[in-house]
């Protein structure tokens, strides 16, 4: 991601590299919104999401000089995220649901059109949470994070039609549960 | 697997543009775009800029502390082992345990064996042996089972000889062990069973 007067990844990872580790602050603000997201979508839990996505900004600031192509740093760091959510999900005992997997209590202040939103929020992350974590992975990286599966193919390491069937199963079983519920 | 239609699978994949679409599964696209949408919204949490810039700025440990750290962290050990090994390790355990346990045994006097007494009564409480080897006294040799399964057993070292006894079931079911040795009618009209004790050191 580049914005004008913004420095690009690759210089921000030359000067991190270069002994400015204030510097790694930008890549922090730049991406943890969009790894929070992917992270709370697929663990179904915001705090599980935090401490992820901060064991992985952790673990590429340590190993940062492996990143080989520093240009490329978003896909680097969706890989490493990628991962830490995997070994939560593996670590996550089988009866283990989180906490705020439960649907939003209805707060009266909240409009009609927002609390139905709510509603299928939870819905669709139950759903969501419900798929294998190798279709929830390609869900979320295709259609929530918007990737292509090219990119998509640099982060997990699979091939492009593994990728493309475990989206298409991950759709029909959504539309399963979607259709059920309406 | 409830399979749809391969068309809408390629508007969502960018192959085929949204007008080619039929009506009739518009609504299966627009279903799954809209559940995208809402999960594609922002995720409301604290930033954790601090928390890993923290961590960053800390001072990295030192060697030794890593390696105690890793000491004290409980890590699995995972072994890949052929069935064959398996099978090898079972035996050698087993014959380990066999010699240990002829070491650590009872020690028998020279005229004295062993009497081991086997019941099934699956819905017993207790089980003990009563017989010529304790006067008929109940409660003083009791049988164990230890896995729930029913069976009851007890091991005894006795001197050598041939001794009467019956099982006493819950202290007050007398019966005799029809696997015995042999039966032999007592003076009540019943049958005791006869177990004979062979001296181990001959």
């Amino acid at each position: 991601m580049d914005v004008i007067g913004a420095p690009s990844d690759a210089e921000i990872v030359a000067r991190v590299l270069g002994g400015d580790a204030e510097a790694f602050g930008f890549v922090i603000r730049r991406y943890e919104a969009g790894l929070l997201r992917f992270a709370t979508r697929m663990l179904g839990s915001r705090d599980a999401a935090a401490d992820a996505v901060a064991e992985g900004f952790m673990r590429a600031y340590r190993h940062l000089a492996s990143c080989r192509e520093p240009d490329r740093l978003r896909t680097w760091l969706y890989r490493i995220v990628t991962n830490r959510c995997k070994s939560h999900l593996a670590r996550r005992s089988v009866g283990d649901v989180p906490l705020d997997e439960a649907p939003p209590v209805a707060d009266p202040a909240d409009g009609e059109a927002e609390l139905e939103r709510a509603e299928q929020l939870a819905l669709v992350q139950r759903a969501l949470t419900g798929l294998s974590p190798d279709k929830r992975e390609a869900f979320v990286l295709k259609h929530v994070e918007g990737l292509s599966y090219e990119e998509m193919a640099a982060i997990t390491g699979e091939r492009i039609p593994t990728l493309k069937m475990r989206v298409h199963r991950a759709r029909e079983a959504l539309l399963k549960v979607l259709e059920d519920h309406t | 697997m409830n399979t749809i239609d391969p068309r809408i699978h390629q508007v969502l994949d960018g192959e085929l543009p949204a007008d080619a679409l039929p009506a009739e599964l518009r609504d299966a696209t627009e279903a799954i775009r809209a559940a995208a949408d809402l999960l594609a919204a922002p995720v409301p949490v604290r930033s954790l800029e601090s928390r890993v810039m923290a961590e960053v700025h800390r001072p990295a440990p030192s060697l030794a502390r890593r390696v105690t750290g890793w000491l004290a962290t409980p890590h699995a050990i995972t072994f890949r082992v052929r069935p064959v090994w398996s099978l090898a390790f079972a035996a050698a355990a087993a014959v380990l345990t066999l010699f240990y346990a002829r070491d650590v045994g009872p020690q028998l006097g020279e005229h004295e064996g062993i009497a081991q007494f086997v019941g099934r009564f699956p819905d017993a409480r207790s089980v003990h042996v009563v017989g010529t080897f304790n006067d008929w006294r109940p409660g003083t040799i009791a049988l164990q089972d230890l896995d729930n399964d029913g069976v009851w057993t007890a091991t005894v070292v006795l001197p050598a000889g041939t001794y009467e006894y019956m099982f006493v079931v819950d202290g007050e079911r007398w019966v005799p062990d029809h696997l015995a040795d042999r039966l032999v009618a007592d003076d009540f009209g019943r049958e005791n069973s006869v177990v004979i004790v062979r001296p181990v050191h001959r």
